[in-house]
């Protein structure tokens, strides 16, 4: 919202205060500004002056000689201006004078000298209409500094609107006044207004309000008066600029009118055609409608929509806009004044819904005062009649109040105000405080009972608290010496889940080389189509911006591949990691599950998907080593579940008897889809489940005195054996002296062996007891080689 | 006899001086010291000596025997020591600039400045909190004092799901459970992704990181919030730091703050972080809303206290000089590489 200082200084005595630092005061006390403009500054010496006369000018068809009289000097201009005309009074730039900025000297416009030029409204900075010049009223004085007569000189400042959003008493000038008299400790000076009493005799205007819901009516409080005899049709000078200066378009008296009550009180109000518009029923819709409101648009209303009805007809969508057909126009002369309270989550709905931020929308759904509608028509009237002075009201104040707020008595007492604040302030200063802010307070000791004013009474004000704010930010939050306070500092559990992850990825960045990425928390529905990843359906989002990404992810994976597809455009090999949410949705259950998962994704040009796979074994089996001091079991998954795995090299990560996720060769038809050259392997593992397990113990074990033996042996088994078929015997076996036993090397070779391979396994056997005898260690080796030639794995003899 | 000796160690001494390799140290030992080598056959054959000068020959052969033995140690040791010079000045020169192959990693901006504030706040007190990042409309509005059609949903643009729930826009999402959780007093954050729905541009993401905190106790008052913030925040950029707070409106807290810092980057002179503000709009925070208390079923006549929110994705930003937020989930190595490890 934009803030005039000359409208502020109608109510508030600023001389002598530096507006800048006023304004950062404001920051500091009420509400965050966003930017200031100085206008007028970069205007000077422009004058009244009068056309003497209007000549041709050869080889133009647009431009006018003219002859100007400054009250000192008769000089030539050449204008191109279409409205000029013989004794027109005009905003006159001399030469010498500043306009724009722009120092304004003599010219030549087709071969004629110009002295000088007639402003538009525009190039005068008033307004964005650049049509004509200006043509100002007959008693202009020649000579006169044009910024007498027009107030171009303002600074305005704009607030953010979202930090008055608890605040509707501060969304129009007088609640903006008031903030800063508290701030400077200066008067808040009375709103000149009509005294509608003089009316009560005249005939009251017919006004319906529907009232569906007692507890919460759509319509609080609905006033209006009729004036006539309007017979102005544009607003002063003073007003068309503040309006500009504050955003809004001057259109004609009335509707001016409307928008600087408006932008002055902070209540909206409509202003109807009278001989359209003489009583007004206020209900909902009882069916969806069309209607067209006053910007031309035809609009989609929904059954139970809040309007303003003629008798039946509607003629404006409550709190957000009129009708077109009932609009004021030049040509009206009397007026039906709507200043009326409506239900602010009615108003936001029907304004959401279409649509239609209007700037009457924008302060009803802050909840307004209805307490305001009387004061806007009395500041109404009182305007009008300076702007117009022929005019008549003809009308009694007509007001249907169907439902004040209720009335906020807050107790406090200052031990509690010092408490909250962590300082002690004199009872004079709060009280000040409040009083500036219209509170009505009563002291008695320490004690203090507060009335809440009305326009302060509807949200924004309810309890202690809030008294709380309104004390400590006008004392200054700067002026609070920052103090401790002893509270009790206890160790703090650490979290299993959140160091194994910052665990994991440290190690995945120091010891594997990867990097940690961040991506979205949805499918990229297009990359899917591009690679062919499939997805399985999963929980929605129902308004994104990206129609297309609405689908939550259930897997980590298709994330990582679209960082890989994205990196190997720039690199032959690209690691990357993360730890994020995956969701899992039924669609039978309300809530999704929600799981916190490791992806890895990795690809390389240089290794092979063995060597990918095997370091990606290497990795899962680090983290869960150092972490849980655990063994991982793999598991060749039979049948995958989604198609980006490969149908044979998919392998499911088991601890401790439950699935913690898998390692898989990416499918030969993504991979390719991504990168033809290059292995990719995917690693999904469920980081929540593995961090909540329980750390193994770790055992030590004493180192024998008596030596250990070695001994090699060479099994030669059908090529597809797995490694851990061949653990399984020897842990059968049941050696007694056995300590360890690793694995040397894998041997395969398709002449030699054909379907075959050689596994060499090097046992390491030994006695707490004594140093064994030699037959004890051949007892062993026979032990094991029994075993195993019962499963047909066979040494090579 | 003597004489014999006395040549003997010149013939040796000059052979010694002669010797190139240890091979050419061992024949001098056989020569001399071998089992038929001169002086030990001198030795041996001492009883052939006349008695009256057996023992001055004996004695005599025997130092000469001492003598050769040193001399041969001596110059072994000598080979041995140009043995190690040779080595070292055939060896093979290192080039020390050749790149060698970085198997370093790194860790993402956001983790690397999440972990350094989780261990500020747990050294002091702090428990650490993950909230969820699918939450109802509830934990997201309502129980943060935003009913329904409340403006201030307005600063909220909200990716909503079909099963009514929403993706969280704001970590304060996870307030009300960790009231309900932890009663008070109470001491925790809670980091975590959230969610708008707008569209992306430099400073606009519909997926960044907030860290949110409260600290509940008996008598906490505006006051020890400066307090508390001052000190936070001076060890978050490792230096003093100057505050200052504006009012600010968060549904959640009553009184509510925009908490400034004067620019660590420039201490308030001006520069690109500041945009020549001096100060920095860094972190909305205030005193707990006695509703918002209330529904996390704890009692604002006994207890009070204050949240605070800070931008993980911001601070991560000016941290490593970032520009475009989108880099932050841009994915793209070249740019997270960047990053290491801490």
């Amino acid at each position: 919202m934009y803030i005039s200082i000359n409208w502020i200084k109608d109510f508030v005595d600023l001389d002598g205060i530096d507006v800048e630092k006023l304004i950062y005061k404001f920051t500091m006390s009420t509400a965050e500004v966003e930017g200031i403009t100085k206008y007028g500054q970069n205007i000077n010496g422009v004058i009244v002056a009068q056309i003497l006369s209007v000549d041709e000018v050869e080889n133009s068809k647009k431009l006018h000689k003219l002859m100007v009289d400054t009250g000192k000097e008769k000089l030539q201009v050449i204008c191109g201006a279409p409205n000029v005309k013989v004794g027109a009074k005009v905003a006159f730039a001399q030469v010498g004078s500043t306009v724009d900025g722009q120092k304004i000297g003599q010219a030549t416009l087709a071969g004629q000298v110009s002295n000088g030029m007639c402003l538009s409204e525009k190039e005068l900075g008033v307004s964005d209409d650049h049509s004509g010049i200006i043509i100002l009223d007959d008693d202009a004085k020649l000579g006169e500094d044009i910024k007498n007569i027009i107030p171009v000189d303002d600074v305005i400042y704009e607030v953010d609107n979202k930090s008055l959003t608890n605040r509707p008493d501060l969304w129009g000038h007088y609640g903006i006044a008031r903030e800063i008299a508290t701030i400077t400790g200066r008067k808040l000076k009375p709103l000149d207004i009509e005294d509608l009493k003089m009316y009560n005799e005249l005939e009251k205007l017919s006004i319906g309000v529907e009232v569906d819901d007692d507890n919460n009516p759509l319509c609080l409080r609905y006033s209006a008066m009729r004036v006539e005899n309007v017979t102005k049709k544009q607003a002063s000078w003073k007003m068309r600029v503040r309006l500009y200066y504050c955003g809004m378009r001057s259109i004609n008296l009335l509707a001016d009118m409307t928008n600087y009550i408006m932008l002055e009180l902070g209540q909206p109000m409509h202003a109807f055609d009278e001989k359209i518009v003489n009583s007004v029923n206020v209900r909902t819709l009882k069916e969806d409608s069309k209607f067209t409101t006053l910007d031309g648009q035809e609009r989609n209303l929904d059954k139970g929509t809040l309007m303003i009805c003629h008798e039946d007809e509607p003629v404006a969508i409550a709190g957000v806009m009129g009708g077109l057909d009932s609009e004021i126009t030049d040509s009206t002369t009397s007026l039906f004044l709507e200043s009326a309270n409506f239900d602010a989550v009615a108003i936001r709905k029907t304004a959401s819904k279409l649509d239609l931020r209007t700037d009457a929308a924008a302060r009803y759904e802050k909840t307004l005062d209805p307490e305001l509608t009387e004061l806007a028509i009395a500041r109404f009237i009182k305007v009008l009649r300076e702007e117009d002075s022929g005019i008549k009201v003809t009308s009694a104040f007509s007001d249907v109040y169907i439902s004040k707020y209720p009335h906020i008595t807050i107790h406090i007492d200052k031990d509690y105000i010092d408490r909250s604040i962590g300082k002690e302030l004199s009872m004079d200063e709060i009280t000040t405080t409040l009083t500036n802010l219209e509170y009505d307070i009563k002291v008695d000791g320490k004690n203090i009972t507060i009335e809440v004013p009305t326009f302060r009474a509807t949200k924004d004000v309810s309890q202690k608290a809030d008294i709380i704010e309104e004390i400590a930010r006008i004392h200054g939050y700067d002026n609070i010496e920052p103090k401790t306070n002893l509270w009790k500092i206890s160790p703090v559990p650490k979290d299993p889940v959140r160091e194994l992850e910052y665990a994991s990825k440290e190690l995945l960045a120091t010891k594997y080389g990867m990097s940690e990425i961040h991506s979205y928390v949805w499918y990229n529905t297009e990359l899917n189509q591009e690679l062919g990843i499939k997805v399985r359906d999963n929980l929605k989002i129902t308004n994104g911006i990206v129609k297309l990404d609405n689908t939550l992810r259930r897997e980590m994976a298709p994330t990582m591949l679209y960082a890989i597809n994205k990196n190997l455009k720039y690199m032959p090999e690209c690691k990357v990691f993360e730890v994020a949410r995956t969701f899992d949705y039924e669609f039978d259950g309300k809530d999704a599950k929600e799981y916190k998962v490791l992806g890895i994704g990795m690809a390389s040009t240089k290794q092979s998907e063995k060597e990918l796979v095997y370091e990606a074994k290497s990795a899962v089996d680090s983290i869960i080593k150092i972490n849980k001091n655990m063994d991982v079991r793999y598991e060749n998954i039979e049948k995958v579940e989604n198609n980006w795995m490969h149908p044979v090299n998919s392998f499911s990560i088991i601890v401790n008897n439950t699935n913690l996720g898998y390692i898989s060769i990416v499918h030969p038809k993504i991979k390719d889809a991504i990168n033809s050259k290059s292995a990719i392997v995917v690693v999904e593992l469920r980081i929540d489940l593995l961090g909540e397990m329980a750390k193994t113990d770790i055992s030590y074990k004493e180192i024998s005195k008596y030596q250990n033996v070695t001994f090699d042996l060479s099994l030669i088994v059908s090529k597809d054996t797995k490694y851990s078929e061949i653990e399984d015997v020897i842990k059968s076996a049941n050696m007694e002296y056995l300590i360890s036993y690793n694995l040397i090397d894998i041997y395969e070779n398709a002449e030699k062996l054909k379907d075959k391979k050689t596994v060499t396994i090097r046992f390491t056997i030994g006695s707490y007891t004594n140093t064994l005898t030699k037959e004890q260690i051949d007892g062993q080796r026979e032990k094991v080689l029994a075993a195993l030639k019962a499963n047909n794995m066979n040494i090579n003899e | 006899m003597e004489e014999k000796i006395t040549l003997l160690k010149e013939k040796v001494v000059a052979k010694m001086k002669e010797v190139r390799t240890t091979a050419d140290v061992e024949n001098i030992r056989v020569e001399y010291l071998g089992k038929k080598g001169e002086v030990i056959e001198i030795l041996k054959n001492l009883k052939n000596v006349e008695a009256s000068k057996r023992k001055e020959v004996g004695e005599k052969a025997n130092i000469l025997r001492v003598e050769i033995v040193k001399m041969i140690e001596d110059k072994k040791l000598e080979l041995k020591e140009k043995e190690y010079e040779e080595q070292i000045n055939n060896s093979e020169k290192i080039d020390i600039t050749v790149p060698v192959q970085d198997k370093i990693g790194s860790l993402h901006p956001i983790t690397i400045v999440q972990k350094e504030l989780e261990d500020i706040f747990t050294g002091m007190g702090f428990t650490v909190e993950d909230g969820n990042e699918v939450e109802t409309e509830y934990n997201n509005f309502e129980a943060v004092n935003v009913p329904k059609y409340h403006p201030a949903r307005d600063m909220q643009d909200t990716f909503w799901l079909e099963n009514g729930e929403l993706l969280k826009t704001q970590t304060s999402a996870a307030q009300n459970k960790i009231m309900l959780k932890y009663g008070a007093p109470l001491k925790a954050i809670f980091p975590g992704r959230c969610f708008r729905n707008e569209a992306l541009d430099a400073s606009h993401e519909n997926t960044f990181f907030q860290m949110e905190g409260m600290m509940i106790d008996k008598n906490v008052s505006i006051s020890n919030l400066i307090y508390f913030m001052k000190t936070l925040l001076s060890e978050i950029f490792k230096k003093d730091i100057e505050v200052r707070l504006r009012p600010g409106y968060f549904p959640f807290v009553e009184p509510g703050f925009e908490l400034d810092i004067k620019c660590p980057y420039c201490d308030g002179k001006g520069c690109k972080v500041c945009k020549n503000g001096s100060w920095i709009e860094l972190c909305p925070c205030g005193m707990i809303h006695p509703n918002v208390l209330k529904m996390g079923g704890i009692d604002p006549e006994e207890y009070s206290g204050f949240a605070f929110g800070l931008g993980l994705s911001r601070l991560a930003m000016m941290k490593y000089n970032i520009n475009d937020l989108r880099a932050l989930n841009s994915c793209d190595v070249r740019i997270l590489k960047q990053m290491n490890i801490k």
